[in-house]
């Protein structure tokens, strides 16, 4: 993937920009707003990362703002170290798509950017999430593993279809909590595990190949690959 | 008097005596103007009547009537006040008394003012000056100020109102100021004393319903609610000072060993993930801070929306289902009636969840914890978290609350004692409190909502 990281604080900057290039990304960088700006309005990039305070006259959100104005439609992950829930409502609304918070762990970075980039290219259309023999019919709202009906409660059916949409990359226990129960804290105990494990005893019970791995300090992952 | 200009009561008065004038002008010029006008006219006017009557005799008895005339004219018991004059053509005097024609006066006819010299003493007068069929001129005046003492009374009438508004506003500008001074000067000592640190100190107020009573009343409320939220501030720092610095020293031996002993890569690498994940606990408790700070100032008012809170509770306890199932916890829900209220679905949820979560911690193996949502007959919306678990003595429930507050029976389990104090934060944002009560045995913990009680 080709990605823009607008940030000005050169520590973080280098710590992501280092993840991405080890992850086989290639990553533009730009510490200050007007860069990024003319970065954003002139290449084509898969996703951007955009620091919400710049110094150059113009902040992170004034950016995003511009350039969907123009009618860009690069996905945007906002980082900024404002964590009121008005902020984040702020920054979603200006176009951003997605919203994390500093400090944050590189693992939930790199997750949300796969994300952001698989929903901007999926396909609206589809009505059966197949992975493996694993299928989830979204109409029908039934699952069936290796031809077996697995009878799972609505949130379970929620929480599959999230890890089906975002198969083969790794989801975090906070993205599964955000999209999954539209929460935004931190339930401090290992309830997002244990709903994961609940699930992954329905879908990968008795089966030589299991599906939905654990992803140590990550999260989980959604595979047929090994 | 720059310095009185300074005051708002001298102001006041000042307004009032200006007023006061301009209403005692605008009744009394029009009153003047109207006396004068009538006295002028009626003056001239008979001035006019003996002109013409005087020109009559002229045109009947020629010259010599005409002088008769004024000789009797003369005669007359007013005349001390009258002019009168008879000149021929070339303005010399016929008879009258005048000793000359007065050189001031324009040789037109018409109506003038001057004063003139008669017997030696200088008078105004107003005259009419007439010229008679062929070529003789007739000067008939009246002296005018006759009217003047009166009209010299007027204005020393005028005057001294003028004076007595001005020096009652005066007066009544320094009562004024006397008295607010007083009062101002009660609320700028207590001000004074509490910028000294003094937050007991209270305005003095005397039960009254007057305005400065009022304004008391309301400064002592907000003087409460500082002195409370500075308490708190203060509180919080002591805790965080105290609960940050643990993790934070044993992150900085740890990293500090490292650098001493050098030990082997991958030592070194399992000491960094149990540093990192030291900080991750710090950025935790900063979290939970800010996220308590945000309440605090009633600022997440904005996110109000209409909330079902019956919907909120049965999610979290769905959400919380398997942990309970782990622990072979029976975690029920029950709701009734209409529970939508105005409220912030993100906290309520967080608030809601945080209690299930407690419950869970203390609940006993194979216990239960009843959720239930009801809406009271005071119409408080009631969200209760029931556990049978070992509950909190009396004397430690209105500490819970306390920011990082950890009960001796929490020893050992996770957290860092903010928990119960969102919950009585995100309660307070919405109008209630945290009520914390035995369950025999255990804990009820009752989060109220009071959708009335919010002022926005």
């Amino acid at each position: 993937m080709k990605i823009l990281c607008v940030e000005d604080n050169e520590r973080v900057a280098r710590f992501v920009k280092k993840g991405l290039v080890e992850a086989g990304h290639t990553v533009d960088h730009a510490d200050n707003g007007r860069d990024g700006m003319f970065l954003a309005a002139s290449e084509p990039y898969d996703v951007i990362i955009m620091d919400r305070m710049l110094p150059g006259n113009i902040d992170g959100l004034g950016i995003i703002e511009a350039v969907r104005k123009a009618g860009n439609k690069t996905p945007i992950l906002i980082l900024s170290a404002l964590s009121d829930v008005d902020d984040r409502i702020r920054g979603l609304k200006s176009g951003g798509d997605d919203y994390l918070v500093k400090p944050f762990a590189f693992g939930e970075l790199l997750a949300r950017l796969d994300a952001l980039v698989r929903r901007s290219q999926e396909s609206t259309a589809e009505t059966t999430l197949v992975v493996d023999d694993l299928s989830l019919n979204l109409v029908t709202r039934k699952v069936t593993r290796a031809g077996q009906t697995v009878v799972l409660q609505p949130r379970e059916f929620k929480l599959l279809e999230y890890l089906m949409r975002h198969a083969n990359q790794v989801v975090t226990r906070t993205m599964l909590l955000e999209n999954v129960w539209d929460y935004h804290f931190d339930p401090r105990t290992n309830v997002i595990d244990v709903h994961v494990s609940k699930l992954r005893q329905k879908i990968d019970a008795g089966s030589e190949r299991p599906l939905l791995r654990t992803i140590r300090n990550a999260g989980y992952m959604l595979t047929a690959d090994d | 008097m720059i310095r009185l200009l300074r005051f708002s009561a001298f102001n006041l008065a000042l307004g009032y005596i200006a007023l006061s004038i301009a209403v005692l002008t605008l009744f009394a010029t029009p009153l003047g103007m109207a006396w004068r006008e009538g006295i002028d006219e009626a003056r001239s006017a008979y001035l006019q009547q003996d002109v013409q009557r005087l020109t009559d005799i002229f045109g009947r008895q020629g010259v010599q009537g005409l002088i008769a005339a004024v000789d009797r004219y003369l005669d007359m018991p007013f005349v001390p006040e009258r002019t009168i004059l008879f000149a021929d053509a070339a303005l010399s005097r016929i008879a009258g008394n005048l000793a000359a024609w007065p050189s001031e006066l324009p040789a037109s006819p018409g109506t003038h003012e001057l004063s003139i010299d008669r017997g030696g003493s200088l008078m105004q007068v107003v005259v009419i000056h007439a010229i008679l069929p062929g070529g003789n001129h007739l000067l008939l005046g009246r002296e005018i100020s006759r009217f003047r003492k009166l009209e010299i009374l007027f204005r020393y009438g005028f005057a001294g109102a003028a004076v007595a508004i001005l020096l009652l506003g005066w007066l009544g500008g320094t009562l004024i100021r006397h008295v607010l001074l007083s009062e101002v000067q009660g609320v700028s000592q207590t001000a004074s004393a509490i910028v000294e640190g003094d937050l007991s100190r209270r305005l003095p107020t005397n039960g009254g319903r007057d305005e400065l009573d009022m304004l008391a009343q309301t400064v002592n409320r907000m003087l409460d609610q500082i002195e409370q939220l500075v308490h708190g501030v203060r509180n919080v720092s002591n805790a965080i000072a105290h609960d940050l610095r643990t993790p934070l020293a044993e992150l900085r031996s740890r990293l500090e060993e490292l650098s001493v002993t050098r030990p082997s890569p991958g030592e070194t690498f399992a000491e960094i993930e149990t540093a990192v994940a030291d900080v991750d606990r710090v950025i935790g408790i900063f979290n939970a801070l800010l996220r308590l700070a945000e309440i605090d100032t009633g600022a997440r008012r904005s996110g109000f929306v209409q909330v079902d809170a019956a919907k909120i509770a049965s999610e979290a306890a769905e959400f919380y289902q398997p942990v309970a199932e782990l622990k072979w916890v029976t975690l029920t829900f029950a709701s009734s009636g209409d529970l939508t209220a105005a409220g912030d679905p993100l906290l309520l949820a967080q608030a809601i969840g945080n209690l299930i979560d407690n419950a869970l911690k203390y609940a006993q193996e194979r216990g239960t914890i009843a959720v239930q949502a009801i809406r009271r007959p005071d119409g408080a919306i009631e969200v209760s978290v029931s556990d049978d678990g070992p509950g909190i003595p009396d004397d430690e429930k209105p500490k819970v609350t306390t920011r990082f507050y950890r009960g001796d029976a929490s020893r050992g389990t996770p957290g860092v004692g903010l928990g119960l104090s969102l919950v009585a934060a995100v309660a307070k944002l919405h109008g209630g409190v945290l009520e914390l009560t035995d369950n025999h045995p255990g804990l009820r913990a009752t989060l109220l909502m009071f959708p009335a009680n919010i002022r926005t």
